[in-house]
C-alpha cells in the first residue's frame, strides 16, 4: 500500500518544475557559487582572513641548541666540521624558522598568534575564541636538529589542533603549517643532496630526514569550502522536502482527495505513514543526487573510497528519516488546522533559521553557545556535524553523538505528529 | 437500505444541520435539493462518515455505522463538490492510484478502469494529465474515481457545478444509466432544480439545515395544487412594479426572473386583468404572459420564500 503513495508522490513532485528547481537546481547552484567564492578568497584577497592561533610552546629552544652543540662536541670530528654543523644547526633551527614565518609582516596581518598554556588554549578553542592551537612539544628543537642533521632519533612533531565544524580559517592555518614542514624537509633534503651535509653522512641516510612532520589533531584535513557548502546546502535544502510534502498534503485535504483516500477505508494513520515514507525516500534521493553531482562535477568527494560513501549513505539515511519525521509533523499540523500557513512559514522562515543555527551558511565557531546548542538539535545541524566529522576522518564513535541526536529528533517529531493527527476514524469532528 | 435518524451537526455552537431524517431504498434515485448553505454537503459528509454527527444516527441495512464507518465506506462511492484528483497525474494514473487504495489489483483494476473510462466517455484522453482537461472533463473523471470499486450507493455532491451544458448533459445521462441499468442507489444533491427533476424519483427539500419537505416529484408539486404560476415577461426590469406586486394581497409569492416576473397566485383568482392594469400604471411593456402548473422550483419558492439560487 505504501509503495502506491510513494509512487504517486514521486510522480507529482518530479512533474512539478518549481519543486524540482527548489529541491535540486537551487542547492546545486548555491554549492557552486559559495564553494568557488570561498575558494577565491583562499587564493586571492587575504584582507578578510583573520586567524586566531594559540601557540603552546613547551620547547626550550636555547636549551635544545645547547644540548645539540654538546652532542656535536662529543663526536670525534675535525673542529671545522663541528663548527660547520653548529652553524647549520643554528641556521636550520626549526623553532626559529617557524617564529620568523609567523612574524612575517604579510602573514601576521592574517594570523594572530598568542602564546598560551595548554589549558588556556584548550578553553579558548572550545569557546571558539581561537581557530587553532599550534603546539611545539618538549624537546622539539633538539629532536628536530638531531633528526635533520644526523638522521637519528624519531624527530619531533608539530601539533596543530583545529576547531570543530571544519572552520575554513583553521584549514588555512593547517595548510600553512603543513607547507612550512614540507619546505623545511625539502630544504634539508636539498642541502644533503647538494653535498652540503654537515656530518659526512650518506645521501641515502639523509633522504627523508625531517623534523618529523606535523600532526593535525583534527584527525584528517578539515573540510574544504566546496565540501563544506555541499553538505551545508544539501542539509538545508533537504528540509524543503518536508515543506513540500506538507504543502501537497494540505492541497489533498483542501481538494478533498484526502477524504477520498479516507473513504477508501484507509486508516488516517496509514495516510500519515505514507507521507513519512514519501518524504524519507525523496529526501534520501535528493541528498544522494546532490552529493554525487557535487563529487562528479566539483570533485568535492573522492569517489574511490567505499568506506567513506558507506558512511555518507548511513548519515543520509538517518537524516532522511528525520526529514520524514518533520514532514509528518508539518502534515499533521496542516491537516489538523486546515491551513497552508504551516508549510509556508516553515519553508519561508524556519528553514532559513535552522540553516543558520545548523551552520549551513558559515561555521558556527565564535557564535554564542546557545545558538551552537540549538543548531545541534536541528535535523540539519545534527546531520551536518556528522557529515563534517566523516569528511574530516573522525572515528565512527565520534559520529554517534550527532546521529543519536537525529534519531531522538525523529522520534520526538513522529510522536508529536501522531498525537496531533486526527485519530478518530471520522476525520472531522 | 440507507437512512438517517435525527441527524444533527453543530459547528462551534452554530447549527448546520438539525434533525434530518431521510432514507434511500435500494436502487432508488433520491434528490437532496436546497440552496447554497442549506446543509446538504454537511448532511452527506455525515452519511459518508467523513464528519461525525453531533447527534443522530446513520443506519446501513438497519445497522448503525457511526461507530464503525468501515461498513459504509465499503459500499459508498462519493463524488465530492471539489475536483478530488491529482492534477499533475494523468487520468489513468489517478484512477490506478485510487483503484489500488480501494484494494483493486491486476486485471480487475485494469478492467474497472477501462469500464469507467468508457462510462464517462474519456477513453481517448486517459493518458492526458488532468490539469490539461476542461472543467467538464475533470468532473467526469471525478465521478469515474468514485465508481472504480463498483459501489452500491453513489452519493453526488453538486457534481455539475461550473461546467458546460454538453458535459452536464453527459453526466446526467450517465447517472440515470447507472441508476436504471445498473441498479445503483443514488443520492444526488444539487441546487439545480431541473437536474433533480430529471434524475430523481424522490426529493428532499432542505433549507437552513432542516428538511422542509419531501416526497415524489408529483407529491411535492401537489403542495401547490391550489395555486398556479403566472410568468410575466417584460421588456426590462421595473423595480416599482415588482414592489407593488409584492404588496398585493391576492399574490402569494412574487419573484424576479431573467425575463420578468414570476407570481404564485391562488388557482382561479382571475388576476390577469388587474395585473395588466398595474403594469400599465407603471408604464411597463408586457412582452408575454403565460399561466403554468407549478414546478419544483415553485414549490421551493412557496416553502422558503426564496429562489434556489439565492
Amino acid at each position: 500500500m505504501m509503495r502506491h503513495f510513494l509512487w504517486k508522490d514521486m510522480i507529482i513532485i518530479v512533474r512539478d518544475r518549481s519543486e524540482m528547481l527548489v529541491l535540486l537546481l537551487m542547492p546545486f547552484i548555491l554549492i557552486g557559487i559559495l564553494g568557488f567564492a570561498l575558494g577565491g578568497i583562499l587564493g586571492g584577497d587575504t584582507s578578510t582572513i583573520d586567524i586566531e592561533v594559540a601557540l603552546v610552546n613547551e620547547d626550550d629552544r636555547e636549551a635544545g641548541v645547547t644540548a645539540f652543540v654538546d652532542l656535536v662536541e662529543n663526536f670525534e670530528l675535525p673542529v671545522e666540521a663541528k663548527e660547520e654543523l653548529i652553524s647549520v644547526a643554528k641556521t636550520l633551527n626549526p623553532g626559529l624558522l617557524l617564529e620568523e614565518m609567523l612574524s612575517d609582516q604579510e602573514l601576521s596581518e592574517m594570523i594572530h598568534t598568542e602564546e598560551m598554556t595548554e589549558d588556556e588554549a584548550q578553553t579558548s578553542l572550545q569557546s571558539g575564541d581561537i581557530d587553532a592551537i599550534l603546539t611545539l612539544p618538549e624537546g622539539f628543537t633538539y629532536k628536530s636538529l638531531e633528526k635533520m642533521v644526523f638522521s637519528e632519533g624519531s624527530g619531533s612533531q608539530l601539533s596543530v589542533m583545529l576547531s570543530d565544524q571544519g572552520s575554513l580559517y583553521a584549514k588555512i592555518f593547517s595548510d600553512m603549517i603543513d607547507g612550512f614542514a614540507r619546505n623545511l624537509n625539502l630544504e634539508t633534503a636539498i642541502i644533503a643532496a647538494a653535498g652540503e651535509d654537515t656530518a659526512q653522512l650518506g645521501e641515502s641516510e639523509l633522504t627523508g630526514s625531517n623534523i618529523g612532520g606535523i600532526i593535525t589533531v583534527s584527525k584528517n584535513a578539515p573540510a574544504n569550502s566546496m565540501q563544506y557548502y555541499t553538505i551545508g546546502m544539501a542539509v538545508m535544502f533537504v528540509l524543503y522536502v518536508a515543506g513540500t510534502i506538507a504543502s501537497k498534503a494540505f492541497v489533498e485535504k483542501q481538494q478533498q482527495v484526502f477524504n477520498r483516500i479516507i473513504l477508501s477505508g484507509m486508516h488516517p494513520s496509514a495516510y500519515l505513514t505514507g507521507k513519512v515514507i514519501s518524504a524519507t525516500a525523496l529526501a534520501f534521493l535528493q541528498l544522494v543526487i546532490l552529493f554525487l553531482l557535487s563529487a562528479l562535477i566539483f570533485r568535492t568527494f573522492s569517489l574511490g573510497s567505499a568506506d567513506f560513501w558507506i558512511g555518507m549513505m548511513i548519515i543520509t539515511l538517518v537524516l532522511a528519516f528525520c526529514v520524514g519525521g518533520l514532514a509528518s509533523l508539518l502534515t499533521s499540523l496542516s491537516i489538523r488546522y486546515e491551513t497552508e500557513g504551516v508549510s509556508s512559514i516553515f519553508t519561508g522562515g524556519i528553514v532559513t533559521l535552522f540553516a543558520f543555527a545548523g551552520g549551513s551558511f558559515f561555521p558556527l565557531t565564535g557564535m554564542p553557545n546557545l545558538i551552537i546548542q540549538l543548531g545541534n538539535w536541528t535535523p540539519n545541524g545534527a546531520a551536518m556535524t556528522a557529515y563534517l566529522r566523516l569528511v574530516q576522518g573522525y572515528e565512527w564513535t565520534d559520529l554517534m553523538s550527532p546521529l543519536f541526536r537525529s534519531v531522538i529528533i525523529t522520534f520526538v517529531l513522529l510522536v508529536i505528529s501522531i498525537i496531533i493527527f486526527p485519530k478518530r476514524r471520522s476525520v472531522t469532528s | 437500505m440507507l437512512e438517517t435518524e435525527e441527524l444533527s451537526k453543530q459547528f462551534k455552537g452554530k447549527i448546520a444541520v438539525e434533525g434530518v431524517n431521510l432514507h434511500l431504498e435500494r436502487g432508488e434515485s433520491v434528490g437532496l435539493l436546497g440552496p447554497n448553505g442549506a446543509g446538504k454537503s454537511t448532511t452527506i459528509s455525515m452519511i459518508s462518515s467523513l464528519i461525525k454527527p453531533t447527534s443522530g444516527d446513520v443506519l446501513l441495512d438497519g445497522k448503525n455505522v457511526i461507530k464503525d464507518p468501515g461498513k459504509i465506506r465499503r459500499v459508498l462511492g462519493v463524488v465530492p463538490q471539489e475536483i478530488a484528483l491529482y492534477e499533475e497525474l494523468t487520468a489513468y494514473e489517478n484512477l490506478k492510484f485510487f483503484g489500488r487504495i480501494y484494494g483493486l489489483r491486476g486485471k480487475a483494476l485494469e478492467k474497472n478502469i477501462e469500464e469507467v473510462f468508457e462510462l464517462v466517455g474519456l477513453t481517448d484522453r486517459q493518458k492526458d494529465i488532468v490539469k490539461t482537461y476542461s472543467g467538464g472533463m475533470k468532473r467526469r473523471i471525478n465521478i469515474a474515481a468514485a465508481l472504480l470499486h463498483e459501489p452500491e450507493v453513489l452519493i453526488m455532491d453538486e457534481p455539475t457545478v461550473g461546467i458546460d451544458p454538453q458535459s452536464r448533459s453527459h453526466i446526467l445521462e450517465m447517472v440515470r444509466e447507472l441508476n436504471l441499468k445498473k441498479g445503483m442507489t443514488v443520492l444526488y444533491t444539487s441546487h439545480y432544480m431541473e437536474e433533480v427533476e430529471r434524475l430523481c424519483d424522490r426529493v428532499y427539500i432542505m433549507d437552513h439545515g432542516r428538511i422542509i419537505s419531501s416526497g415524489t416529484k408529483d407529491e411535492l408539486k401537489s403542495i401547490l395544487s391550489s395555486e398556479e404560476t403566472i410568468m410575466i415577461d417584460l421588456d426590462r426590469p421595473y423595480p416599482d412594479l415588482y414592489n407593488d406586486l409584492k404588496q398585493h394581497d391576492g399574490i402569494l409569492q412574487t419573484m424576479e426572473t431573467e425575463t420578468g416576473l414570476k407570481l404564485i397566485v391562488p388557482k382561479g383568482s382571475r388576476l390577469l386583468g388587474e395585473l395588466f392594469q398595474i403594469a400599465d400604471r407603471h408604464q411597463a411593456k408586457v412582452v408575454n404572459v403565460h399561466v403554468q402548473t407549478p414546478t419544483l422550483e415553485d414549490v421551493f419558492l412557496h416553502l422558503t420564500g426564496r429562489k434556489l439560487r439565492d
